[in-house]
C-alpha cells in the first residue's frame, strides 16, 4: 500500500490558489492576517454561493482546484479538520441569540455553525456519498484528519481522498483567543517570531485541500510514508516512535533532509520543538512555515503542504529554513513534526518520488 | 400596495442574499419555490424570519408559510392584511 | 482482520446515570422528555431530555472541586467515561495503547453564550475562552481520568459525531495503531443549540412521536456514552469478558442538501448497506434496527424509505428511542449504541413510544410495546447528521463456544 500526495491548492494569507509563495513568499506585516480572497465566481455559480459563507467558499474553492490539479473527479472521501468551524457565521447566530432575547434569529447562520458544514459542503458540491468526517481537535485537526485518511488507505477501503484543514479568524475571536495568550501584544515580524521568544505568535486564516491517491501519476507531489501520533510524551518515546517509523519505511536518519516544524515564536510552543529537535533530529535543517502562513488551529495542515511543495521541487528555499544562509538541493525525505500543547502530536514520513 | 411589492422584493433579495438579482429580475406573480426564484426550505426560514422581523407577523409552522409565499403578490397581499408593525 | 469486540459501557442521559439505570427505565416505557428546568432560556414551555442532575451535582458525583473550570459537556463526558472504563477494568495503562475519541458538535458553547459578553469585554471567566471549541472538551474529559491516553481526538459531524468516533476508533484497532480504544460522544443542552433547532421550526412542542403519521419534530436531549473497545486477542490478554462484537460499520454522504435528507434516502441507504457489507451478513441477518427516528417529518419518512430498500418487505422490528432520551444530537450515535448493545446482550426491543398511526408511504411500522425474552444475534443502529453524514453500524452476539 502506497499513499501519494497528488496536488493541493491553497487560500491564506499568501496569495491564493498558487505557490507564489514557494519563490516570493508575502511577509506578513502585522498581527491579524486575514486571506487573500480569490475570485470565488468563477469557481462558484452565484445561486450555489449565496448560502455560503466565506470559509465555505474557500474550502469548495481549494476543493476544486486540487482535484483538477490532481487530475481526480470524484475523491472516494472527504475528511476535514478544522478547529473552530464556520466561526464568522457562529459568532453571527450568538450574536442575534443574545441581542434578540432568542428571537428571530438566522436559520442559514445556525446551519453553517456545525463543523462539519464544510466536508459536507463539498460533498454536495461534488455530488460525492463516499466517506465524509470532520474532525476538530484544536491544532491536531488537520493531524486527525490525515491518520484517518491514511488507515483507511492501509485497510484499502478508499484509493483517493481529499484531506482538508479550514479555519477563519474573526476580530472578536481574535480578541478572546488574545486574552489567553495565543498572540503577540507587541506587532512581530518574522524576526521577531524567530529570535525573541514570547507568549503567542501572529494569526493566519487558512484552507488548505490536499487529494491523495494510492496511484502514482503525471502531478504526485511526494509520498506519504506513514504517520504516527502520541498524545504527552516523554522524550525517550518520542525518540523510539521515531526510530520505528523510519525503521519501518527502511529510511536510515542520515537520510533524512530536513525536519518541517511548527515554530511559531511562542516560547512554551517552541520550546518542545527546540527539545524534541536536540534530542531526535540533532543537526537537522529546521524548516519552519508559521511566519508565512500564521498561527491558526488548522496550520500544520500548511506544514504537509510546504513540505509537500518542497519535495516536488527537491528544493527548500532559503526563507522557509529556520537558522540559515542558503537553500538546500536534492531534497529527498522529510519529517513532518507538529504538536499542540505539548498533548497530541504526530510524526508523518514524506518522501520524494523522483 | 406597489410600494410594497417593491419594498419586499428588495427585502427578499437582502434575506436570501440573491447577490445577482434586481428588483426586475423578481416577476411578483411568479412561484417563489419550485419555480420561479426556485427557493428552498432553508429560504422558507429565511423569509419566516423576515415576516417577523419587518412585519411583527409571527409564523408557527413551516407549512403556514408555504400557503403565504406562493408568490410576492401573495405575500404582500398577507403582510397588509396582518402585520403588526 | 481481528475482530473487534466491546468490553466496556458508560451512559448518562435523561434516563439517569448507567447502564442499570437506563435498562429500567427503558423496560418501564417511560419517557424522560419533560418540559425545560434546567436550562435558562425563554424557550422553557418547550420538551427536552435533560440530564437529571445539575453542574454541582455532576460535580460532586466526580469529586470536581467547585472552582475548578469545566464546562457540563466535559461533566457528563466524564461520568459516562468512568463507568464504561471499570467495566472494562481500565484502571492502570500497563503497556497498552489506548485511544479517546469523542464527539461534540457546540464544545463549551453552554458556557460561552453565558459569558460570550465578558469573553469580549472583560477578563472575567476568560478561562472558559479555552473550553470553547469542541477538542478543548474531549481533552477535559481525558483529564478526569489518571489515564495518559496515546491519542486524544474529537469527531464533529453533527448527529453522527460518536457513531463516527467509534468508527475512527475501529479503524485504529484494525491497523495496529491502538490495543484500545474509548470512544463515544457527549453533548450538553444549550441556548444556542435550542434556538438553532428552534429556527428550523424541527422541535416539537410535545413529546415526539418518532415514525407516527402525525409526528411534528424533535425534543432536543442532552447526555453522553462511551464504549471501551478492543481486538478479541487484546481482551483475553486482559482477560476481561467482552460484551458482543461490532461486526461491521460504514459512513456515507447524502450529498442533497444542507440540511434536508433526500426523500430516498440515499445516504442513509449507502450507510446501511455498507454496513451489512462490512460484517459480511445478509438483510435478513438483522433482528432489530434501532433507528435514528427523530420525529421529524423529513429523517423518519427518508430513513424509512432507505430501510425499504434495503430490506423490502421484511423489514427487522425497528423502533426509535428518542422519545425516551430526547435527540442527544453528537452523543446519540453512542448512545444508542449503548441502548442497542443492551437490548442485545439482555434480549429486550425497546418501545417507539408515543406511535399510532403509521406514514402512508412506509410498508412498516414500529415496535410500540417492549418486546422481552427475544433472541437477537446482530442489532443495527443508525446515526445521520445535518449535510448528509449518515452512518450505520452493527452489533452481534458472541457466539458461545
Amino acid at each position: 500500500m502506497s499513499v501519494y500526495i497528488q496536488s493541493a491548492a491553497q487560500i491564506s494569507i499568501q496569495e491564493p490558489l498558487t505557490e507564489k509563495w514557494f519563490a516570493e513568499p508575502h511577509i506578513p506585516a502585522g498581527n491579524f492576517n486575514l486571506s487573500i480572497e480569490p475570485d470565488y465566481k468563477s469557481f462558484i455559480p452565484p445561486a450555489e454561493s449565496r448560502r455560503m459563507g466565506r470559509l465555505l467558499k474557500r474550502a469548495v474553492t481549494t476543493s476544486k482546484e486540487a482535484l483538477r490539479k490532481g487530475g481526480c473527479e470524484m475523491p472516494d472521501a472527504i475528511i476535514s479538520g478544522t478547529g473552530l468551524g464556520c466561526i464568522e457565521n457562529t459568532e453571527k447566530f450568538l450574536n442575534a441569540m443574545l441581542d434578540n432575547g432568542e428571537e428571530c434569529m438566522p436559520p442559514t447562520a445556525f446551519m453553517q455553525s456545525t463543523h462539519n458544514t464544510i466536508s459536507s459542503q463539498v460533498a454536495l458540491t461534488l455530488k460525492c456519498h463516499g466517506y465524509n468526517s470532520t474532525y476538530s481537535q484544536q491544532g491536531f485537526s488537520f493531524d486527525s484528519a490525515l491518520l484517518d485518511a491514511f488507515m483507511q488507505f492501509e485497510l484499502g477501503k478508499i484509493g483517493t481522498a481529499l484531506v482538508e484543514g479550514h479555519d477563519e479568524m474573526t476580530p472578536d475571536y481574535y480578541n478572546m483567543l488574545g486574552k489567553i495568550g495565543y498572540w503577540r501584544k507587541e506587532t512581530a515580524d518574522t524576526e521577531k517570531l524567530r529570535k525573541s521568544k514570547g507568549v503567542g505568535s501572529i494569526s493566519g486564516s487558512s484552507s488548505v485541500s490536499i487529494l491523495l491517491s494510492d496511484k502514482l501519476n503525471d502531478n504526485t507531489l511526494c509520498e506519504i510514508k506513514n504517520i504516527v501520533t502520541l498524545h504527552s510524551p516523554n522524550k525517550s518515546e518520542i525518540w523510539n516512535v521515531v526510530s520505528r517509523l523510519l525503521a519501518k519505511a527502511g529510511v536510515a536518519m542520515s537520510d533524512i533532509d530536513a525536519v518541517v516544524v511548527g515554530l511559531s515564536g511562542d516560547a512554551e510552543n517552541d520550546s518542545v520543538y527546540e527539545s524534541v529537535m536536540s534530542q531526535c533530529f540533532t543537526d537537522k535543517p529546521v524548516v519552519w512555515y508559521k511566519h508565512l502562513f500564521g498561527e491558526s488551529f488548522c496550520a500544520s495542515a500548511f506544514g504537509m503542504y510546504v513540505a509537500a511543495t518542497i519535495l516536488n521541487n527537491r528544493f527548500i528555499p532559503k526563507h522557509l529554513l529556520y537558522k540559515s544562509d542558503k537553500g538546500i538541493n536534492n531534497v529527498k525525505n522529510l519529517i513532518v513534526y507538529n504538536h499542540f500543547h505539548n498533548k497530541n502530536h504526530s510524526i508523518t514520513l514524506l518522501q520524494s518520488i523522483k | 400596495m406597489e410600494q410594497l411589492i417593491e419594498e419586499l422584493k428588495q427585502e427578499i433579495i437582502n434575506a436570501l442574499n440573491l447577490e445577482d438579482m434586481t428588483l426586475a429580475d423578481i416577476d411578483e406573480n411568479a412561484p417563489l419555490f419550485g419555480e420561479g426564484l426556485c427557493l428552498d426550505s432553508i429560504d422558507a426560514l429565511e423569509l419566516i424570519v423576515l415576516m417577523d422581523k419587518k412585519y411583527g407577523i409571527k409564523l408557527k409552522t413551516a407549512a403556514e408559510g408555504k400557503e403565504i409565499f406562493k408568490s410576492v403578490k401573495v405575500m404582500a397581499e398577507y403582510i397588509a392584511s396582518h402585520r403588526t408593525k | 482482520m481481528a475482530e473487534i469486540v466491546i468490553t466496556g459501557l458508560g451512559i448518562i442521559s435523561a434516563l439517569g446515570s448507567g447502564i442499570e439505570v437506563t435498562v429500567g427505565r427503558l423496560l418501564s416505557e417511560k419517557s424522560a422528555v419533560e418540559k425545560i428546568k434546567h436550562l435558562q432560556t425563554v424557550h422553557c414551555d418547550l420538551p427536552a431530555g435533560e440530564v437529571p442532575y445539575s453542574d454541582t451535582q455532576l460535580r460532586e458525583m466526580l469529586n470536581i472541586a467547585p472552582d475548578y473550570n469545566i464546562t457540563r459537556t466535559s461533566l457528563m463526558g466524564q461520568v459516562a467515561l468512568k463507568e464504561a472504563m471499570s467495566q472494562a477494568k481500565l484502571s492502570d495503562k500497563q503497556n497498552f495503547t489506548v485511544a479517546l475519541v469523542a464527539g461534540n458538535t457546540v464544545g463549551g458553547m453552554e458556557k460561552s453564550e453565558q459569558y460570550y459578553h465578558h469573553f469580549l469585554n472583560d477578563e472575567e471567566y476568560k478561562e472558559y475562552i479555552g473550553l470553547h471549541d469542541c477538542g478543548a472538551c474531549t481533552e477535559m474529559i481525558a483529564q478526569g481520568t489518571p489515564f495518559n491516553f496515546d491519542l486524544v481526538t474529537t469527531i464533529s459531524t453533527a448527529c453522527s459525531s460518536a457513531a463516527n468516533s467509534v468508527f475512527f476508533g475501529a479503524d485504529m484497532l484494525k491497523t495496529g495503531r491502538a490495543d484500545i480504544v474509548v470512544a463515544g460522544g457527549t453533548e450538553c443542552l444549550s441556548k444556542f443549540h435550542l434556538n438553532g433547532f428552534n429556527t428550523l421550526m424541527i422541535l416539537d412542542s410535545e413529546v415526539c412521536k418518532p415514525f407516527d403519521k402525525n409526528r411534528r419534530g424533535l425534543n432536543l436531549g442532552e447526555g453522553a456514552a462511551f464504549l471501551v473497545m478492543e481486538t478479541a486477542e487484546s481482551a483475553r490478554r486482559r482477560n476481561v469478558v467482552p460484551i458482543c462484537k461490532l461486526s461491521g460499520y460504514a459512513n456515507r454522504c447524502d450529498a442533497f442538501h444542507q440540511t434536508a435528507s433526500s426523500p430516498e434516502g440515499e445516504g442513509a441507504f449507502l450507510a446501511m448497506e455498507g454496513a451489512l457489507a462490512d460484517a459480511a451478513l445478509q438483510p435478513a441477518d438483522i433482528d432489530y434496527i434501532n433507528a435514528h427516528g427523530t420525529g421529524t417529518p423529513n429523517n423518519d419518512e427518508s430513513e424509512g424509505h432507505a430501510m425499504m430498500r434495503v430490506f423490502g418487505d421484511r423489514i427487522p422490528p425497528v423502533s426509535s428511542t428518542k422519545a425516551f432520551t430526547g435527540h442527544t444530537t453528537s452523543a446519540s450515535g453512542a448512545i444508542e449504541a449503548v441502548i442497542s448493545i443492551l437490548s442485545l446482550t439482555r434480549g429486550f426491543i425497546p418501545a417507539n413510544l408515543n406511535f399510532s398511526e403509521k406514514i402512508d408511504s412506509l410498508n412498516f411500522m414500529p415496535v410500540t410495546k417492549t418486546m422481552q425474552g427475544v433472541n437477537l444475534r446482530h442489532v443495527l443502529t443508525n446515526s445521520f447528521g445535518f449535510g448528509g453524514n449518515d452512518s450505520s453500524c452493527i452489533f452481534s452476539k458472541i457466539e458461545q463456544q
